[in-house]
């Protein structure tokens, strides 16, 4: 095919795909300039390419489609929902047109007049209401007919991508070429080694210390290889939005068809997927839909009668879970009906009458899925074509998917699939319990409570668990019980275990308890062999910066196995609550403590990186203001009392503008709180940016832009004293593990300018002496040291196996060094 | 074929053979990260370079629990099914060459070694017995109760 022919293809059908959304909220609207202008401007640019081609039917009806919408446009003529009706259809033909010039085949004439003859039927209707009382019934049939094409057209996409001859990328790009996904497998995969290489390199870096002249390169490395991470990730990805912008005019046109209102939730439009798998999923999708708004969804009447909203609601989510995705369509219909389900699977022989009596809930409305199984009574226009639930999860474990239903009775039914991703890299958290680490998808992270005493209410209702997190009871798994390990032996930090929120794709929350929270980052998601698959706690495993390898939870199946995934969704039963609360979500919220002078006082929560629980002995308050060693960095911190402390353990507030980290040292750290009250400036004290009501109570909101201004500095690694060694073999290689052990870093060369800077010196006594006598005696800490074993009388030198005296020496003399500070 | 490569192995005393075109490499085990409810069989997994593999002691795989075999430090990396494993193994012997064409034994060579057997094969250092890797890597659960009952 002519490459400028198969550009304009690629480019309309980018352009229908993108404008399906457009239209229906167009026609919920017609007012709507916006939408308007965007259907304006589709079909002008179609007739404008079409001037390139010789396509004059095509031409024709984008002509009369932009005629119609330009009157529109210009005020002289409102749109209705005739007018709505009749563009669509047009717009459905030209899609049906563009199909069959890329098969090259010929479109069967005739039909294009009477689709523009609807545009200016609709005119007249408009504009002269009494003489074309039954030109709008036309129009109306018309349309009607034009809107079975999606469904028509839907079915015959279906039927071509199962022959290869015939597959179509919808969503090609205007400038394309064609490469086989093997090579682009290829270069994913050297990409996502090359990641792990560069986290493996990035921790050796950090254990040799700070060196400039690599450091910088590499920061250079790990900027490009992500920005060729991200492009070659999107070579094969797609966001899953290019699959849900179809649906809303699907949904509209099946409902419109079968007398239904019904609204629809497009959720986590940003996960991205394969391609390749975005096109095996949607007819899965469609069908389920399809079947939703036939079957699931009741007649506006039907839910009226059964106190329901007159309106439907479908809701699809999609979430990434490792190396699946999870899409989950739920509707608030009827549900399904387990008897029924279960006579009519007997009836067809798929289970014995004496199976169906001892089956669960579950299983007895899974039978759906077995091949020969249809439950529809009438088989209507819509669904019930043949194809059935049984092709819908062949299709999907074809491609190493999976599909679930569950329902109750008259509130709905979910419907969960599961599909695999050929490779993905996911932002992962890694937790700790019983000294193993393991990873969670960030994406299913809400957020992390330290669970201290009284913030969390932890309660026990028979086996389960259950905390009380902004008012709400949400159930609590201990990860050591789900994973069969003993908690780790530090009892003090495993009786406040800290509390990972957990939201799944279904809209519900529940908390994973673990020991320890060890950071998060990018984690390259590899699969796991069947047998440790089949476990059933695992979506994959991964490699730390350390090269450790680490499990990666598969928390959907965990809350499954643990009956936390709520049967009828919530979440459609709860779209006002949901309302309600992010319009609360729109409070400024801040982290409530108490600080060390026993005042309440908060901090805006954006600013709370985490919260960190340091030793008393890592702060170190000798130089001027006080900082700490957290992860090996120095950083400042504030609020601690003026008087010490006795308290062996220190909570911190770590905060970060982006730039700088500081802690905030705080007696007791309460609880993330919504700031409803007014806040009350106080200008007389700088650090406080207002004081305000919680709970009845008065807290003073810091002040962080002063705080920063005032404390403010970027984190600087830790170093270990250096030490200068004398000369000589014996010196590196026999006294320099002892230094090094005692705490210090030996300095490089004992003549060069930076023995000027350490710390320590050790010497032998007669090199001292020569030294002191030419006036040029080192300054500092020196350690002498003798090669006799018996000192001389008075003598301050130590004999040089004396391994005790020197360990304490090089003991006295760094903790010297630490009270004398920093030499300026 | 005659001249095809092995790697000989002991797993529960018995000298066994591995293709060598099955074996990617014998590497010395690092720290295994255990799977905690995983089946007994599966050791944990453990890193070679950017890869994770899957270990497993094939003592366990092939049913034999609770004697105290010694094992070897190295282990072979094999692949199946897309993944790679590392076999934890009594000791890694040697690398010879097939003398013969795998055969059966009269009699059989029990109900765990023939679920992984596909033969006896002569080597220059003697009998040992040719494993079926995909068996292998299949575990003593599935694979094992399929032959009980189809025995």
């Amino acid at each position: 095919m002519d490459d400028l022919l198969a550009d304009f293809i690629a480019e309309t059908r980018e352009m229908l795909e993108a404008s399906g959304g457009e239209i229906v909220a167009w026609e919920a609207d017609p007012a709507d300039r916006a939408r308007l202008d965007a259907i304006f401007r589709f079909v002008h640019t179609v007739k404008g390419n079409c001037g390139f081609f010789d396509f004059p039917r095509l031409a024709s009806l984008s002509h009369a489609a932009e005629d119609a919408l330009a009157d529109c446009r210009a005020g002289r003529r409102d749109p209705d929902r005739a007018l709505v009706s009749a563009v669509l259809a047009i717009i459905d033909r030209i899609a049906q047109m563009i199909d069959a010039i890329e098969a090259d085949e010929t479109f069967p004439e005739g039909g294009d007049e009477s689709l523009i003859d609807a545009l200016n039927v609709s005119r007249e209707t408009s504009g002269d209401d009494g003489s074309g009382a039954a030109a709008p019934g036309g129009a109306q049939d018309e349309a009607r007919a034009a809107l079975h094409a999606p469904a028509a057209a839907l079915l015959e996409r279906g039927e071509g991508s199962a022959s290869p001859a015939r597959r179509t990328d919808p969503a090609a790009a205007q400038r394309t070429i064609r490469l086989p996904v093997e090579l682009l497998d290829r270069v994913m995969s050297g990409v996502s080694d090359m990641v792990l290489a560069r986290n493996d390199l990035a921790h050796r870096l950090r254990q040799a210390g700070n060196q400039p002249t690599i450091d910088g390169p590499f920061e250079r490395l790990t900027t490009i290889l992500s920005d060729v991470r991200d492009a070659i990730t999107r070579m094969r990805m797609q966001r899953i939005e290019t699959l849900f912008a179809a649906l809303p005019r699907l949904v509209r046109d099946l409902s419109a068809e079968l007398g239904k209102q019904v609204m629809i939730d497009l959720d986590g439009g940003d996960v991205e997927l394969d391609r390749e798998m975005i096109e095996t999923i949607r007819d899965p999708l469609t069908h389920i839909i399809r079947n939703a708004i036939d079957h699931g969804i009741e007649a506006p009447s039907v839910r009226l009668a059964a106190r329901k909203r007159e309106i439907g609601l479908l809701a699809i989510a999609a979430r990434q879970s490792g190396n699946t995705i999870l899409i989950v369509i739920s509707d608030d219909g009827r549900g399904l009906d387990e008897g029924r389900i279960g006579d009519k699977a007997v009836a067809c022989g798929l289970v014995s009458a004496a199976e169906r009596a001892s089956m669960g809930r579950e299983k007895t409305l899974n039978l759906i899925f077995e091949p020969g199984f249809s439950t529809a009574e009438t088989v209507s226009n819509v669904s019930g074509r043949g194809v059935g639930l049984d092709v819908v999860r062949q299709n999907l474990e074809r491609v190493g998917g999976s599909i679930k239903v569950s329902s109750q009775p008259g509130q709905g039914t979910v419907f969960t699939l599961q599909i695999p991703l050929t490779l993905s890299i996911i932002a992962g958290l890694t937790v700790e319990v019983g000294g193993q680490r393991f990873a969670v998808p960030q994406s299913y992270v809400e957020e992390i409570v330290q669970a201290e005493a009284g913030a969390l209410d932890l309660v026990e209702v028979g086996a389960s668990a259950l905390v009380t997190f902004r008012g709400r009871r949400v159930p609590c798994l201990m990860l050591a019980d789900v994973l069969g390990i003993a908690q780790g032996g530090h009892a003090p930090e495993a009786s406040a275990p800290v509390l990972v929120l957990l939201r799944l794709a279904s809209g519900d929350l529940f908390a994973l308890a673990v020991e320890r929270i060890h950071g998060h980052g990018d984690l390259v998601v590899k699969p796991l062999a069947p047998a440790v698959m089949r476990c059933g706690l695992y979506a994959g495993s991964t490699l730390l910066d350390d090269g450790q390898p680490v499990l990666l939870l598969d928390v959907a199946n965990i809350a499954a196995q643990h009956e936390l995934v709520g049967d009828a969704r919530a979440r459609a039963l709860h779209a006002l609550d949901e309302e309600t609360a992010r319009r609360s979500e729109t409070l400024p919220r801040a982290m409530l403590f108490t600080d060390f002078s026993g005042r309440r006082a908060a901090v805006r929560l954006e600013l709370v990186q985490r919260i960190e629980t340091a030793p008393a002995s890592a702060i170190d308050r000798s130089a001027g203001r006080p900082r700490v060693v957290i992860d090996a960095m120095i950083l400042p911190l504030v609020g601690l009392p003026d008087t010490p402390f006795d308290d062996a353990r220190v909570r911190l507030l770590r905060l970060s503008d982006g730039a700088c980290d500081l802690l905030y040292a705080v007696r007791e750290v309460e609880d993330a709180v919504e700031l409803a009250d007014v806040l009350q400036p106080v200008p007389e004290d700088p650090l406080v940016e207002a004081m305000t009501l919680v709970d009845g109570r008065p807290v003073s909101l810091v002040d962080a832009h002063a705080l920063f201004a005032r404390f403010g500095e970027p984190p600087v690694p830790a170093t270990r004293p250096l030490c200068a060694l004398p000369e000589g073999e014996w010196a590196r290689t026999i006294l320099g593990p002892l230094v090094t052990a005692a705490g210090y870093d030996i300095a490089l060369s004992p003549l060069a300018a930076d023995a000027g800077s350490a710390r320590v010196q050790i010497v032998f006594e007669d090199v001292f002496e020569v030294a002191e006598t030419l006036g040029r005696a080192p300054l500092g800490q020196v350690i002498r040291l003798r090669d006799q074993p018996d000192a001389p009388p008075g003598s301050t030198t130590i004999y040089r196996y004396d391994r005790e005296a020197l360990v304490a020496a090089l003991t006295a003399a760094r903790r010297g060094a630490a009270t004398t500070g920093e030499p300026a | 074929m005659t001249n095809d490569l092995l790697v000989i192995v002991q797993i529960a005393g018995r000298r066994c053979a591995l293709g060598a075109n099955d074996v990617r490499s014998v590497i010395e085990i690092g720290a295994i990260t255990p799977i905690p409810r995983s089946p007994a069989w599966i050791t944990g997994i453990t890193a070679l370079r950017s890869q994770a593999l899957t270990v497993i002691d094939c003592r366990m795989a092939l049913g034999f629990t609770g004697i105290g075999w010694p094992t070897d430090l190295r282990a072979a990396v094999v692949s199946g099914g897309g993944h790679a494993y590392a076999l934890l193994v009594d000791a890694i012997e040697d690398i010879t060459t097939a003398t013969g064409a795998p055969g059966q034994v009269p009699g059989g060579f029990g109900a765990e070694w023939s679920r992984i057997a596909s033969g006896m094969v002569e080597t220059m250092i003697g009998p040992a017995l040719l494993i079926d890797l995909a068996a292998l890597l299949a575990g003593p659960d599935t694979a094992g109760g399929e032959i009980e009952a189809a025995a």
